[in-house]
């Protein structure tokens, strides 16, 4: 009884919080600045977090998520819905990294397989394996990058990473899986002990 | 899941940028505001842009050309059949015209024929008398 009113208090919280998200979209839309900047500190974590654990540079990601921000705010007329809200600035983040990377040349993508093992100390803030992670995935190419942050950062499935990357199925799932079996084996030679 | 699938969840869970991040974007939108002002006036070629947009537009420019397209293949196809038919009527007119002509000048010899031989005549019987 008790556990059903919980459940019940849940669904209708989250119905208010969807009906707040549509509200301050339309707002949003409707040209009033304080919602937009609402919309940017719901999704400001996400869009940056995308950017940095591609660029690994905070700076790079923070100017990059800037500009999807101001992508948003000038296409925010075609943007239908909250969902479609997530879904565009994930696929808008997406492609500016790569083009940003395409453009800048700064990170040297290599072969997963001639990817160097980290050397530096992880950051003392992180735990090793969390760091030792970071490191690994940055050093994978583009693509296989992407899809790595998108399934672990945003929990999404292959079928929602190919539909956001415009990529084949079959193409995410294989970068998923070369990615983790190097991630995995890299993991295991730097931290030998630790069970993965 | 396994536990490496949830160290690699806890590894890339979400960071949040800077504190000053949304109030710097906004100051951006601002600026990008003020400078758009004078650009106004070409506003009504971006919203026309804008509404051509959608994929749903696309298909029906795409058809609307198409109608377009058949069209003017069909107007040029009546012009030129209707000019061809012009000329024809005109050629034919010459035509009638020649024969008619040809038909005058036969009938005015004859007549000329047959008037001498009249006035031939009228002479012979003046002489007899």
């Amino acid at each position: 009884m008790a556990s059903e009113k919980r459940t019940d208090q849940l669904i209708e919280r989250k119905e208010v919080g969807m009906q707040r998200a549509d509200d301050t979209l339309s707002r949003a839309k409707d040209g009033d600045q304080t919602a937009f900047a609402d919309l940017v500190r719901e999704h400001q974590a996400m869009v940056f977090s995308l950017a940095h654990y591609f660029s690994r540079d905070r700076a790079t990601a923070e100017d990059l998520a800037q500009e999807v921000f101001i992508h948003l705010y000038q296409n925010l007329g075609a943007i239908e819905s909250p969902a479609h809200l997530k879904f565009w600035l994930r696929r808008v983040t997406s492609h500016r990294c790569i083009d940003h990377a395409r453009k800048k040349h700064k990170m040297k993508t290599v072969s997963v397989d001639d990817a160097p093992e980290p050397v530096a100390p992880p950051c003392f803030q992180d735990s090793l394996m969390t760091a030792t992670l970071r490191r690994i995935v940055a050093t994978l190419p583009e693509k296989p990058r992407l899809v790595v942050t998108l399934r672990y950062q945003e929990d999404l499935d292959p079928t929602e990473i190919a539909e956001l990357l415009e990529m084949p199925l079959n193409t995410v799932k294989s970068h998923l899986r070369r990615s983790l079996t190097i991630l995995r084996e890299k993991v295991t030679r730097i931290l030998g002990e630790i069970k993965v | 899941m396994n536990r490496f699938d949830d160290e690699l969840r806890l590894a890339f869970r979400r960071e949040e940028p800077s504190p000053d991040f949304t109030d710097r974007v906004m100051a951006r939108i601002a600026e990008l505001q003020k400078q758009e002002k004078p650009r106004e006036k070409t506003d009504w070629l971006r919203k026309l842009m804008e509404f051509f947009q959608p994929p749903q537009m696309k298909w029906a420019m795409a058809g609307a050309m198409v109608v377009a397209l058949l069209i003017a293949g069909f107007g040029w196809r009546r012009s030129v059949e209707n000019e061809r038919r012009r000329l024809a009527e005109i050629a034919e007119g010459e035509r009638a015209k020649e024969q008619v002509m040809l038909a005058m000048r036969i009938a005015s010899a004859k007549l000329s024929v047959a008037q001498k031989k009249v006035y031939e005549t009228a002479s012979h019987e003046g002489e007899s008398k």
